[in-house]
């Protein structure tokens, strides 16, 4: 049982990134939003990892490891994209960077 | 100050109730809340910055310390700061009215809220049958383990079995640096 309510805590974690990338119109609420996303997605291999059958493996906490390592690099890229558009736009309103829109 | 440290580390933590995790959980959850609903931006980073201490904390109550610390050093310590500088470095602008793609319905802003908040409601609802109603759900969960990731063995681990991947990660925040400070850097105006 301690399994499934550790996973729900991560689902309504998840479903919080998901509303902030959604409905917000700030670039970096939407970034915050992936993030958020992305600690669930973390938080679901530590409980997967903790009742396996064979924790000693660490195949969870690598997974963990590395995942929180690709999140640095993807808030750094994404935020230094935000920057650049508010250098060009004046704005970081997602619903104003038009320009590659067909 | 010493001695309440040490009376803290003393206390027989081994027999601490399985629900005290649910204590992070909460703050955790409360946070990302707080994050996602407030207007203010810097209160969204701060809100940001207590939920992912709080998620350290779970980690480490769950068993992976050196996860736990690496979600504080690099979380709180970096991609929190980060994610401060950005909110100072673009104040808000005027959006032009007359720019807006939006301007013409009235009540966009509010659907597009709604709609947001349906899609992540109908997800939830979606993941919680998954976790609890599926056929998986009764499967034989094998009982949680004593908490065994030594770092020793994370590292031996790491230069062993996930060598590749590691390097791989190396050459990926290096391109990940440089591309950041390319984007970020001003243009010369010719």
């Amino acid at each position: 049982m301690m399994l499934q309510v550790i996973l729900a805590i991560s689902a309504v974690l998840f479903c919080f990134g998901l509303l902030a990338t959604l409905t917000r119109s700030n670039a970096i609420m939407v970034l915050i939003g992936i993030e958020l996303m992305l600690g669930a997605g973390n938080l679901n291999f530590i409980a997967f990892w903790k009742f396996s059958t064979h924790p000693e493996l660490l195949t969870g906490i690598m997974f963990a490891i590395f995942s929180i390592a690709l999140a640095a690099a993807e808030a750094a890229v994404g935020l230094a994209i935000v920057i650049q558009v508010h250098r060009r736009l004046r704005s970081v309103n997602v619903n104003r960077a038009t320009q590659l829109k067909g | 100050m010493h001695e309440l440290f040490q009376k803290i580390i003393a206390l027989p933590w081994d027999q601490a109730p399985q629900w005290l995790f649910l204590i992070p959980a909460f703050v955790m959850l409360m946070g990302a809340a707080a994050a996602v609903m407030l207007r203010n931006l810097i209160h969204c980073a701060l809100c940001l910055t207590l939920s992912f201490i709080a998620l350290g904390v779970l980690f480490m109550a769950l068993g992976a310390e050196f996860v736990g610390f690496v979600q504080l050093l690099v979380y709180v310590g970096a991609v929190a700061m980060l994610i401060l500088f950005a909110i100072l470095l673009t104040p808000a602008g005027e959006v032009a009215a007359s720019n807006n793609p939006l301007r013409n319905f009235k009540f966009s802003r509010a659907f597009a809220a709604a709609g947001g908040a349906t899609v992540a409601l109908l997800v939830l609802v979606s993941l919680l049958g998954a976790i609890f109603f599926s056929p998986h759900a009764r499967a034989v969960v094998p009982p949680a383990q004593a908490a065994i990731a030594p770092v020793k063995a994370i590292g031996e681990n790491l230069l062993n079995h996930t060598l590749l991947p590691l390097q791989a990660t190396a050459i990926l925040l290096t391109a990940a640096l440089i591309g950041a400070a390319l984007l970020a850097k001003e243009e010369k105006k010719s």
